[in-house]
């Protein structure tokens, strides 16, 4: 729990831990008999780089195939591999001009998707959070507890109730049927409870000597304070919502209403052997995620270790 | 849990102490408790709102329905009692005649049965390479490993990934001639999307490669937080690399295992996303998973009702698991 609140803090702050800085871990190689010389030395170590090294290749070699892929005249196995032969734009065209695939408007609808429900998870989570960290109240304990049980339930369960009840509201094929039920996420809450626990009360109580309401002291004090974990819950929520895919299957049944990834399900259905324009597709889904992450690593890569730290 | 008791503890001694200094000014500037409890219920309102609305409500009304013959066209069900479960269950596996194991083996005995049984499959074969890959690069990155920022990102890469965009991907790749049976030799080359021995394979060689990097972030975190000291002492004593592992950092990871195989194991048994855009449940039925069956059933042949049973069945089994692994990670706890 310890770890889980220090690395709440900025991402570019050095961390904290016992590795950090001067407080290095003194590697193997310090200790006698861990010499860095010798057979056995080299023998482990291009063994652990030649490991490392095929593993990343693994992992990162389908998204090159993805790109090889979408930008050939006539993808086959063999041509796609390594370096694309005949390399052309012209399955990006296709999608942009086949009048049956609405590229504009799925975009469109992926980012009101996303945007709504990053937007109104860190409102409601910030204040949730903020109280259940700052503020007194009876049952606060046990309302903590009911919020992080709510995160046991299998998302399927709710599934089949979730859309009744919004077919009775008249919300299928609507942005707010898509938005609605993705509002508020317990992750969310004890994430921003634990930042703002990590924060001293004396701010708090400043605040109010000098005339703020509850309200104002948590706007004006603590929220501001508060940045680098919404950072962090916001692009991890944003993403969530971007690749979603149970959720607008079932509620977006209109094509003027599909998210990017039901499109993408849509357009294989129809296009099914043309690989290059599939993976075009893929790649227009894949690509604004993967720039995301390759500019804020730390951010993504910190949301991810914090939603391990519930336990 | 019992640090972050006492840091509670800690808190409130220190607001205490602040409030005594204070003195009477938080009274005068009517901010005392009570102004407190009225603003911590409405901050949490809107939340509260959320989830009563969409998700502990609805886990109830799914209950009522799966006990309803649902009309899709009033939007209303009718009372038929445990009619969809008999449904759903029947004929069952162990009869009084002995066991009845052709409905694990045959689609057209009982579809649940057999999707349950290749969620099982899907379950066993990916939860322990996903975990235990994705321990073994937090290890290998652990160490001094140069470009271990570069390392862990394209490890991570496929996390990000969409299902749907991932096994779109994964179905041109596996293809008969694909980019991967390109690359294999001949006697390993499958026609993985076609063949029913082989498309549960296809599935699960794409969840591996997108779940070993979530689970080597998890792993990385809980490593950083074993302290120093205990491999420190373990070297004094002489303990080998396999021995400081085994009796340092194994035990060490017991509350991230515990999160890391719960969590996996409730995504396992909920795979549907990846099966549906990869092969759509076919061929004959080799990637019919249950949540899939499910969303056949009630969203593709309205048959709310039986949906709902199926769902609740998976659910006891769900909540039996990991009921099951917190208890048997509470016996193995150690302490310090």
């Amino acid at each position: 729990m310890d770890g889980g609140r220090s690395a709440v803090g900025s991402p570019t702050e050095p961390r904290r831990g016992r590795r950090g800085g001067s407080l290095m871990a003194r590697s193997s190689y310090e200790y006698p008999g861990y010499e860095r010389s010798g057979a056995s030395y080299w023998t482990k170590t291009t063994l652990l780089y030649a490991v490392v090294t095929l593993g990343a290749l693994w992992m990162t070699l389908p998204f090159w195939w993805t790109i090889t892929t979408s930008l050939s005249q006539n993808p086959t196995a063999a041509s796609v591999s390594f370096i694309p032969e005949a390399v052309t734009i012209q399955h990006f065209v296709t999608l942009w001009e086949r009048p049956d695939i609405m590229l504009v408007r799925w975009f469109l609808n992926t980012m009101i998707f996303a945007g709504a429900v990053t937007t109104f998870n860190l409102a409601f989570d910030s204040l949730a959070g903020y109280a259940l960290a700052k503020l007194d109240f009876v049952g606060r304990d046990k309302l903590f507890l009911l919020f992080m049980s709510t995160m046991m339930i299998p998302g399927m369960v709710t599934l089949i109730p979730v859309y009744l009840l919004l077919v009775e509201l008249g919300w299928v094929n609507t942005y707010q049927g898509l938005i609605a039920p993705l509002i508020a996420n317990p992750f969310g809450i004890f994430l921003l409870r634990q930042h703002f626990k990590s924060l001293p009360s004396a701010l708090g109580d400043a605040a109010k000597i000098d005339g703020c309401n509850e309200f104002q002291t948590f706007y004006k004090v603590y929220l501001p304070m508060a940045k680098p974990a919404l950072a962090t819950l916001g692009i991890f929520t944003f993403m969530g919502a971007w690749n979603n895919f149970q959720w607008p299957l079932i509620i977006a049944g209109e094509q003027n209403m599909y998210t990017l990834p039901i499109a993408l399900f849509a357009v294989r259905n129809q296009y099914f052997a043309e690989w290059g324009l599939m993976m075009a597709a893929a790649l227009i889904i894949v690509a604004p995620v993967l720039i995301a992450f390759l500019a804020a690593q730390n951010y993504f890569i910190r949301g991810m270790s914090l939603s391990g730290m519930k336990g | 849990m019992a640090l972050e008791e006492g840091e509670d503890r800690g808190d409130r001694r220190f607001t205490t102490a602040a409030r005594d200094l204070l003195g009477g000014t938080r009274e005068r500037l009517g901010s005392g408790g009570d102004g407190d409890a009225i603003m911590g219920y409405l901050f949490c309102l809107p939340n509260v709102a959320v989830f009563s609305l969409f998700l502990l409500g609805p886990v109830l009304y799914a209950f009522w329905i799966s006990f309803q013959q649902w009309s899709i066209l009033q939007n209303s069900g009718t009372w038929v009692g445990l009619s969809n479960y008999a449904e759903v269950l029947t004929p069952l596996p162990v009869t009084a005649e002995g066991l009845n194991l052709v409905v694990f083996t045959d689609p057209s005995a009982n579809l649940f049965w057999w999707s349950l049984k290749t969620t099982l499959v899907y379950a066993i074969g990916t939860v322990p390479l996903q975990i235990y890959g994705g321990l073994a690069v937090a290890l290998m990155l652990d160490t001094r490993v140069r470009f271990k920022k570069a390392y862990r990102a394209a490890y991570f890469m496929p996390v990000m990934l969409s299902g749907a965009a991932s096994a779109v991907m994964w179905r041109w790749f596996l293809s008969a001639d694909g980019v991967v049976n390109n690359l294999l030799p001949t006697f390993l080359e499958h026609n993985w999307a076609g063949n029913p021995s082989y498309a549960l394979g296809g599935v699960m060689l794409m969840a591996i490669w997108g779940g070993i990097g979530s689970n080597m972030i998890f792993f990385l975190a809980g490593l950083q937080n074993i302290p120093q000291e205990l491999y420190e002492a373990a070297r004094i004593d002489g303990a080998s690399a396999w021995h400081r592992f085994r009796h340092v950092t194994w035990p060490n990871l017991g509350n991230t295992n515990l999160f890391v195989i719960v969590m996996a194991v409730i995504s396992a048994f909920q795979v549907f996303g990846i099966a549906l855009v990869f092969s759509e449940g076919g061929p004959y039925y080799a990637t019919t998973t249950t949540v899939l069956l499910i969303y056949q059933r009630a969203f593709e042949e309205g048959k709310m009702g039986v949906g709902a049973a199926m769902a609740f069945i998976l659910f006891l089994i769900i909540f039996a698991f990991s009921y099951y692994q917190y208890r048997h990670h509470q016996s193995g706890e150690i302490e310090y």
